[in-house]
């Protein structure tokens, strides 16, 4: 579909893309178009964009397909390096989370880990999950988003990433007590991907913070 | 007056930061390894080891030529090479058992950091370390930096050094690579590694020398090595400026002696509105300075050790380093 002539408000400025709203048919919808970067050579972006614009399209449509909470493709133009997909209603969880008690937070990550273990059971590492990437609506279900740096892997080290940027967007970002957040997570994790996964996908999680630089040896 | 003492790898350095926070002497010598060779760390050290009593005699002196008494002896406890590391403690030990003076390890991150932000006057900004030992990308939150991405792999400086090292370039290994990158103007595909805020680069590393090793053209592969490599950095800071929404970026260590990479991250801070703050060229790289001017804040925050209790640390994360000084005012 060609997304040049749509109407539509911008939402968000992302880090590499713009989100803007839009009205599609019946849908609300969100237009994520993928902006060109100055800072990077002209042909090395255009070639960046188009084969991340088409990886996440993919990606959204076999998270839906696994059973996660995710956005629903609408469309897609090339053109212009967009996808089309609903608009999540919601808050964003690095808003929220610093307000939510205790209990509730960890109700809210328990949740969170269950739709990691879906995309991951369903062959899918999101690749960039922080607590900027969940959405909570209104009811309180997390929505993954965002598969811009999303791939299609059942490695545990691949896995095992996602949860070692989680943990880092939670140690980083928010005043709630990380360790007891990603107990939480894990738990809710294991009760969609078992127990087999869950365990390798930690151990390795733990693996790749200790890989950083200068981390005495443990 | 604060001595500050640096010798974590191949550069020993000393420096006087006064109690303004002006840089007043420094002095510093590095080690050059032959061409196609890394740097030994015993070699390193006996280099270090022979010109460590000039190099302090000479940062102590006025113009004129008397001596300068400092109060605080600072040196960089870690991280970096064993060897090299004692160097600088033993003499920073002796100095402060003979002067009666207090003596302060610092961190060396921290001190690039310290540095940059002393001279470019940064408050709280986000932080980028590119060199031989760091690439992070790091912000201030409580009393610590906290690491928000970081190289997963080797290091920028690695990356850059030893790709030079394989292509028979002289050392410092990037301005070699950007010597030669700005006679190349095609771009060869090499791996491009983001995951999150996080970069690798032994990938890129692999691919580079093997695509050398083909008989590739060697100013294409700088230069595309060097936009692979910096694209992929940028990238990873334009996400963490995002997520952190710092209005100032600071760019700090050796590598930031790159003009196209100070070019890039400047585009990157320019695109979200925040101001950018490279350190100034020349101390960019190691230096007895940025010892000296983090020695003095960690000194005004109460930090300091007793000879016994002194110690060099190779492995030290900078997240496990109280920073009690930041903001900066």
């Amino acid at each position: 579909m060609d997304t040049s002539n749509l109407a539509s408000t911008l939402l968000h400025r992302g880090a590499e893309a713009d989100l803007s709203l839009a009205t599609v048919g019946p849908w609300r919808v969100v237009v994520k178009r993928r902006v060109k970067k100055d800072y990077r050579n002209p042909s090395l972006d255009e070639q960046i964009r188009h084969d991340r614009t088409i990886s996440e399209a993919s990606q959204i449509h076999e998270a839906k397909t696994g059973g996660a909470r995710v956005p629903s493709l609408v469309g897609m133009d090339l053109e212009n390096n967009a996808i089309v997909m609903t608009h999540i209603a919601g808050t964003v969880a690095r808003e929220c989370l610093d307000e939510l008690s205790a209990k509730e937070a960890r109700k809210l990550l328990r949740s969170v880990g269950a739709q990691i273990g879906l995309l991951h059971t369903a062959g899918i590492v999101h690749g960039d999950l922080t607590t900027s990437n969940v959405i909570v609506s209104p009811s309180g279900a997390p929505f993954i988003v965002d598969f811009g740096m999303s791939h299609r892997s059942v490695e545990p080290e691949d896995r095992g990433v996602d949860l070692h940027l989680l943990q880092r967007s939670i140690v980083a970002s928010h005043s709630q007590d990380s360790s007891s957040m990603m107990n939480a997570t894990i738990r809710g994790y294991e009760r969609t991907a078992g127990k087999k996964i869950a365990t390798s996908t930690w151990r390795k999680a733990r693996e790749i913070a200790r890989r950083g630089r200068y981390f005495a040896i443990r | 007056m604060c001595l500050g003492i640096e010798s974590t790898a191949h550069t020993f350095g000393a420096s006087l930061v006064d109690d303004q926070d002006r840089i007043v002497t420094n002095v510093n010598s590095t080690y050059r390894p032959p061409v196609g060779v890394g740097i030994h760390p015993r070699k390193a050290s006996e280099h270090l080891a022979s010109v460590a009593d000039s190099i302090v005699k000479t940062a102590l002196s006025t113009r004129d030529g008397s001596s300068i008494d400092p109060d605080v002896i600072a040196y960089a406890a870690g991280p970096g090479l064993g060897p090299c590391l004692r160097i600088g403690a033993t003499v920073a030990r002796a100095l402060s058992s003979f002067l009666k003076r207090p003596l302060v390890p610092v961190h060396h991150g921290v001190a690039h950091l310290d540095i940059a932000m002393s001279i470019t006057k940064a408050h709280d900004p986000l932080a980028v370390l590119v060199s031989g030992g760091h690439t992070s990308i790091l912000v201030h939150v409580g009393k610590r930096w906290r690491v928000y991405g970081e190289t997963q792999d080797i290091t920028l400086g690695n990356l850059l050094d030893m790709f030079a090292r394989e292509a028979k370039l002289p050392s410092p290994g990037g301005l070699s690579v950007s010597r030669e990158a700005t006679k190349g103007e095609n771009l060869i595909k090499l791996p491009y590694t983001v995951k999150g805020n996080d970069v690798a680069y032994s990938g890129l590393l692999t691919a580079a020398a093997t695509s050398l090793r083909r008989q590739g053209n060697l100013a294409d592969l700088c230069f595309s090595l060097q936009e692979t490599a910096f694209s992929m950095l940028s990238e990873a800071v334009e996400r963490s400026l995002v997520q952190t929404r710092r209005s100032e970026v600071l760019l700090a260590g050796g590598v930031a002696a790159s003009q196209r990479l100070r070019q890039m991250i400047g585009l990157v801070a320019e695109d979200h509105g925040a101001s950018f703050h490279p350190v100034p060229i020349e101390y960019s790289g190691d230096c007895g300075a940025q010892i000296a001017c983090s020695g003095r804040l960690a000194y005004e925050s109460g930090i300091t050790v007793s000879t016994s209790d002194s110690f060099v640390t190779p492995r030290w994360r900078m997240d496990e380093v109280d920073v009690p000084w930041i903001p900066r005012t």
